[in-house]
């Protein structure tokens, strides 16, 4: 759970770096449209590492709380004229409130049957904004009304702004997901997630820990909504409840690796260029290839590298120090 | 001395058995009790009731004066209770030294304090050359060991140990007796349920026969191995006993 410092800070710094000045490099809308969206979805899938990954709390009903944080904005901005700015916030908070109930019915239930009752509340929050006509637009949703460039209601002619917000969004979710794993509450979220008796026995509230690290998960994953509603211009339940954001946000860590501060990044940058690149070659005509793609990713890593990706790099990380460690012999035995 | 842990009347049942009926006994602070019996006696049932995993339908566990039955298992943790289970469960992602520091998180919240902790624990079991090594690759009494490390780390004034001789060959079974003595010796209070008779005689000076959920003797080890129930109960009357007491939950 912890890795030596040192020279991780210098990459980190670079890689920050990097980050910061690619938009001003690549100035393809496309191109950045692809980085937005790989930003955001690693964002989504950090936030569910955090309750899913660490604590291993399989959700696949992620969807609900980034619904709650698309409408909560998007009605308080239409309604009642208030900011995206606040309503992200408040959507998370709305999102907090809904995981309280959610997370009391879900968590007395384990393995499948937390992962089918969590996709449930998520379809169920979709059938209610459908029929929430006056209120919610039911099904027809809205679109955002463009106000051109207004940065204090979150618009912006420049993509690159959508960039930098999506950009701090996952360096938040990084920050939070850094601490809480080197933290007692980092432990104690492996250990319910390995044996919530055995946990239990050395102390630790096992019910507790997952209701409160759901609620900052949710939290998370409604700002996601919110900047998702802002930077499309349009919310209807099912783009905002769609059920393609609760297995994403799962596919990304599982791919990239369960459970790890950097394996929802890696997975969202597998699965996103994966799906870029077969979009532009195949257009818009083969809409089954890419999920057909995920599924064949997803079953290589569950069968060969359970550890996702980031274990994949570990490993021949490891194997190339010992390489250079030892030239001349074969690997040794004790490694 | 006064007394750490007093069972009054103790009963839980599964359906039509009678896993624990009105079971009595109390452990005086400092003092090594041994909770023995045939397979299916009620031995680890009464663990899981004393330690909040099952909920007893009558009776009480008073433990250093405050009464434990309705208390989660972490809340009987917290008070000092702590146990280890007869399967040992490590977590088996984390290292042995993150194990025993999720332990030590109870008491001491700031990482380098509980690692600080968390060493201490893993020298005292023995454990402290395996510290970086994944838990679930530790061999049987290794995972005993850190059993034992994981309680202990929460510092606990009572330990109660599920059969952790089970298992084990002569030898690492008297290292298993040495360190449980160690512990008494520092003035822990422990009870054990144990089968390896040879463990409950080297350690304990009072000794909880139970038989199908009862108790059937309570006393010293000779006043025990003397008594006629528990010669009955364990040798049996008759073949026909003996294939009786081998169903049922142990």
């Amino acid at each position: 759970m912890r890795r030596p410092r040192g020279s991780g800070g210098l990459w980190l710094g670079a890689l920050i770096l990097a980050m910061l000045v690619l938009p001003q490099i690549v100035s393809n809308d496309f191109a950045i449209d692809i980085f937005i969206r790989v930003l955001l979805f690693a964002f989504i899938g950090v936030a569910w590492n955090l309750i899913g990954g660490y604590a291993r709390q399989l959700s696949l009903g992620h969807a609900a709380y980034f619904g709650l944080g698309a409408y909560t904005s998007t009605i308080l901005q239409i309604r009642f004229g208030v900011s995206p700015w606040i309503g992200m916030p408040a959507g998370g908070i709305v999102a907090m409130l809904a995981s309280l109930p959610i997370g009391s019915l879900c968590f007395r239930l384990r393995g499948p049957y937390f992962a089918i009752a969590t996709i449930a509340t998520a379809q169920v929050l979709m059938l209610l904004f459908l029929k929430f006509r006056d209120f919610a637009w039911g099904a027809e949703g809205t679109t955002i009304p463009d106000l051109g460039n207004a940065p204090l209601m979150m618009q912006f002619e420049a993509k690159s702004a959508y960039y930098y917000i999506a950009l701090a969004l996952l360096a938040i979710g990084l920050a939070i997901t850094a601490w809480i794993e080197r933290s007692w509450i980092g432990y104690y979220l492996v250990a319910v997630g390995e044996d919530e008796d055995a946990a239990e026995a050395v102390g630790v509230n096992a019910l507790r820990i997952k209701r409160n690290i759901y609620l900052v998960s949710a939290f998370l994953t409604a700002l996601a909504g919110t900047f998702y509603v802002q930077y499309i211009y349009f919310i209807d339940p099912n783009t905002a409840f769609s059920f393609n954001i609760s297995v994403e946000a799962a596919l990304v860590s599982i791919v990239g690796g369960i459970g790890t501060l950097w394996g929802p990044v890696l997975g969202t940058v597998l699965l996103e260029a994966t799906s870029a690149l077969l979009q532009s070659w195949l257009g818009g005509s083969h809409g089954g290839v890419q999920l057909t793609v995920y599924g064949l990713i997803l079953i290589a890593v569950i069968l060969w590298r359970p550890a996702g990706l980031l274990g994949v790099l570990t490993d021949v990380y490891r194997r190339l120090l010992r390489a250079g460690a030892t030239p001349a012999k074969a690997a040794p035995i004790d490694g | 001395m006064a007394e750490a842990l007093v069972v009054r009347n103790l009963s839980k049942r599964f359906g039509g058995l009678r896993a624990v009926q009105d079971v009595s006994f109390s452990v005086r602070e400092g003092e090594t009790l041994a909770l023995i019996g045939p397979n299916g006696a009620g031995k680890t049932t009464s663990f899981n009731l004393i330690t909040g995993y099952f909920r007893p339908d009558a009776g009480s566990v008073l433990a250093f004066g405050r009464e434990l039955v309705g208390l989660r298992p972490h809340e009987v943790c917290a008070h000092g209770l702590a146990r280890t289970f007869q399967v040992a469960r490590p977590f088996g992602r984390m290292t042995v030294l993150a194990n025993v520091m999720t332990g030590a998180f109870l008491r001491h919240r700031k990482p380098d304090r509980a690692e600080m902790r968390a060493r201490e624990v893993l020298d005292f079991v023995g454990l402290a050359a395996r510290a970086d090594v994944p838990a679930r690759d530790l061999t049987t009494i290794d995972q005993r060991r850190l059993e034992m490390a994981r309680a202990l780390a929460t510092d606990p004034r009572l330990l109660l140990l599920d059969e952790v001789m089970a298992g084990l060959n002569p030898a690492e079974i008297d290292q298993a007796v040495a360190l449980v003595e160690k512990l008494s010796r520092r003035g822990l209070t422990v009870v054990v349920v144990e089968h390896v008779m040879r463990a409950v005689m080297a350690l304990a000076r009072h000794i909880v026969v139970l038989d199908h959920g009862q108790k059937i003797a309570d006393g010293d080890p000779a006043e025990v191995m003397a008594n006629e129930g528990v010669i009955r109960a364990y040798l049996g009357t008759g073949y026909a006993q003996a294939a009786a007491s081998g169903g049922g939950a142990c």
